[in-house]
């Protein structure tokens, strides 16, 4: 009985805190692609390379003083400028022809293979690693934790909370859901479908920025760190539920439990194709996810 | 008279043409990762070759031909390598070629250069099996394997803490898996006592998965061979968590580099290696080189720029002993050749391709590597397992 004790302790709890925070990282690159395809219908193939761009403007501004706590407030910002710039720039150019899901797919991962390189150009090959703002490591029932994934577990759930805020109990988050549901009817009743098209993809751009900054202490900045997480932030929107926020929520958390607990019996390498599968199975049997689309319930 | 000087000038005029295109520049084809995270390995490759054939060509080249580079990114990705060494040799026509990172990349590019007829050397891949049992009478080796890192680093170890615990973590492919084996068989040899390992992916994101099982192994010593950027965030996530303070962490020449020491800061202080070159080994030779790279890149070599620029030294010394660059010729001007290096005198052994070289355990103190002792050539580089020539 002491030893089951013992396992649950000092075996499976660590596995299970360690995974929500991995959980919440993972969430919070999928919360932004999700909604800029529930709403806009775009599958955002350069989200990565906002999440990488919210970390070098992040690191940037650190260098130059300015403190990280503000540099949390700072990047979103000047992400959704830049987010917003390229819905009515380059996406909305696209948008209205026939192979709109192709041609916005196409540009999107073109403006990812720029960016990396970019990166690369401006920064160099090299990593980066911020200095965690929170330094030192908690105790708790006799599992340590860092206090940075403490506060990255804490912070993330606030965002979570406040995106669900913002796009169900807001009257800006109903004009959001009323153009997913139905562009021309929204359009009709007043909506400006169009700026409330490039606020969402701004929204979603300054949501990958912040991730960035919260995430680079943890896993450092370099030019292809925009591929981390993107294959998981869209097994997670794909199992969710495409522009579902409940669904990627839930399966953000299920996932990476999984990819946790997994890689205790099996080698860690197995734990990718574990999650994949998942995602192909719900592709197969269950396409629109655990949740239904922004906008419709 | 006047009409016999142009006759004579003319015919001199051919005559030069005539011997300089038989001479042309030597090509050397360089397929290393540019982009991706071993990019910052491709970069001192690059650094280091750049370096030695400015030095070559400005005094004289080699045989009296000049030394051009030809350079292409292999993404540290096997297949790729394989396609970017066949363009290589076959449209570009290179004399020779090297920069390969990735050990899986080695293997396959010695395969590509058997069948060009050509030649090739490694300054960078660690996986014994490259001059072990998958040797192949093309490739060439000329920085240190796995094998004589780990010597150098398991003397070390056992005189520190004699019968240790240790836990093994590496990037799952060749070169992970055959660094620890490496590694754990040098040590077990010598009484050290294994208590777990595993494998992560490369490019693995988060390690703290894998602490939970490290920790319930009580480990005394930590042996990672994870390079480029998944050491930045295996060493800060271990200190993150607490545990780099709870045992000695050691591993592969390639875990902590120049390149990745500076973003590892302060997790990466007393770290120990068992490695071919440290920039503080005291001749001549290497503080000129180190002097000389420095006011050339602004950044400090680490192993892979001074061994990648000691390959165009090996080429240069095979290449005037054979007298020509046929390629049987001068596989055998390089077998046994002896040539210099910033890390002093190196040999290459005639039975497997394998440089011998002294070995050092280095320790990173204030973010530079101190020797901390010596490990002869002989002693460290064991016996030659290779069958195939």
């Amino acid at each position: 009985m002491n030893e089951l004790i013992e396992t649950l302790q000092f075996v499976y709890a660590p596995q299970v805190v360690n995974g929500l925070a991995i959980g919440v990282a993972v969430i919070l690159m999928a919360l932004g692609l999700t909604i800029i395809f529930g709403l806009l219908d775009v599958i955002n193939m350069a989200h990565g390379e906002f999440y990488a761009l919210g970390a070098y403007l992040g690191i940037t501004l650190v260098a130059k003083g300015v403190s990280f706590w503000v540099c949390l407030a700072l990047v979103p910002v000047v992400m959704a400028g830049i987010g917003y710039a390229t819905e009515r720039m380059l996406i909305q150019r696209v948008f209205h022809t026939k192979d709109r899901h192709i041609l916005t797919l196409l540009l999107t991962f073109g403006l990812a293979i720029i960016a990396e390189d970019v990166f690369k150009l401006a920064y160099g090959p090299n990593p980066y690693k911020p200095d965690s703002p929170i330094p030192g490591a908690s105790e708790l029932l006799g599992v340590i934790l860092p206090n940075y994934r403490l506060f990255l577990i804490a912070a993330g759930t606030a965002i979570i909370v406040a995106v669900w805020i913002v796009v169900y109990r807001t009257s800006l988050g109903a004009m959001v859901r009323a153009a997913a549901f139905d562009r021309h009817m929204a359009s009709s009743l007043g909506v400006p479908v169009e700026r409330v098209y490039a606020g969402t993809f701004a929204f979603g751009v300054a949501l990958a920025g912040l991730s960035g900054v919260l995430l680079a202490p943890i896993y450092s900045v370099f030019p292809t760190m925009g591929k981390d997480f993107i294959l998981m932030a869209f097994s997670v929107v794909i199992v969710g539920g495409m522009g579902s926020i409940k669904g990627a929520v839930i399966a953000g958390l299920v996932l990476t439990q999984i990819q946790s607990i997994s890689s205790l019996y099996i080698s860690p390498v197995w734990s990718d194709p574990l999650v994949f599968g998942i995602m192909v199975l719900f592709l197969m049997v269950r396409p629109q996810g655990l949740a239904g689309r922004l906008g419709h319930g | 008279m006047k009409r016999l000087t142009i006759i004579a000038a003319v015919a001199a005029a051919f005559a030069a043409t005539g011997a300089y295109a038989q001479s042309g520049p030597i090509k050397i084809g360089v397929v290393t990762p540019l982009t991706g995270t071993y990019a910052g390995i491709g970069q001192q490759v690059k650094w280091g070759i750049e370096m030695a054939v400015k030095e070559i060509n400005d005094k004289g080249g080699i045989l009296g031909r000049k030394v051009e580079t030809i350079y292409e990114d292999e993404e540290a990705n096997p297949n790729v390598a394989v396609q970017k060494a066949e363009k290589l040799f076959q449209v570009s026509k290179v004399d020779f070629l090297t920069g390969t990172v990735n050990s899986g990349s080695t293997l396959a590019v010695g395969q590509v250069a058997e069948r060009n007829a050509r030649l090739a050397a490694t300054t960078v891949s660690f996986s014994d099996a490259i001059t072990g049992d998958k040797c192949s009478p093309n490739m060439f080796r000329v920085n240190a394997k796995a094998g004589m890192q780990s010597a150098a680093l398991a003397e070390w170890m056992v005189k520190e803490k004699p019968n240790a615990s240790v836990y093994y973590l590496g990037p799952d492919y060749e070169m992970g898996r055959s660094t620890v084996a490496a590694f754990k068989a040098a040590a077990e040899a010598k009484g050290a006592k294994s208590v777990g390992e595993v494998y992560a992916p490369l490019d693995n994101k988060d390690y703290s998965p894998f602490f939970g099982q490290i920790r319930a192994a009580r480990p005394q010593v930590l042996y990672t061979s994870v390079a480029g950027n998944d050491t930045v965030r295996f060493l800060s996530q271990l200190s993150e968590f607490g545990l780099a303070k709870q045992m000695q962490i050691v591993g592969a020449a390639g875990s902590v580099t120049a390149q990745n020491m500076g973003a590892i800061g302060k997790a990466a202080e007393g770290y120990v290696t068992g490695a071919a070159y440290s920039g503080e080994i005291d001749t001549p030779a290497n503080k000129k080189f180190v002097a000389d790279f420095k006011a050339a890149w602004k950044a400090d070599p680490d192993l892979y720029g001074v061994d990648s620029y000691g390959v165009m030294y090996f080429y240069k010394a095979a290449a005037e002993k054979a007298g020509t660059t046929d390629t049987d010729k001068l596989r055998t001007a390089m077998r046994g050749l002896e040539w210099q290096t910033p890390q002093g005198k190196k040999t290459m052994r005639a039975g497997d391709h394998q440089a011998i070289q002294d070995m050092y355990a280095v320790k990173v103190v204030n973010g530079k590597f101190q020797i901390i002792s010596k490990v002869p050539g002989e002693a460290a580089v064991g016996a030659d397992t290779c069958t195939k020539f």
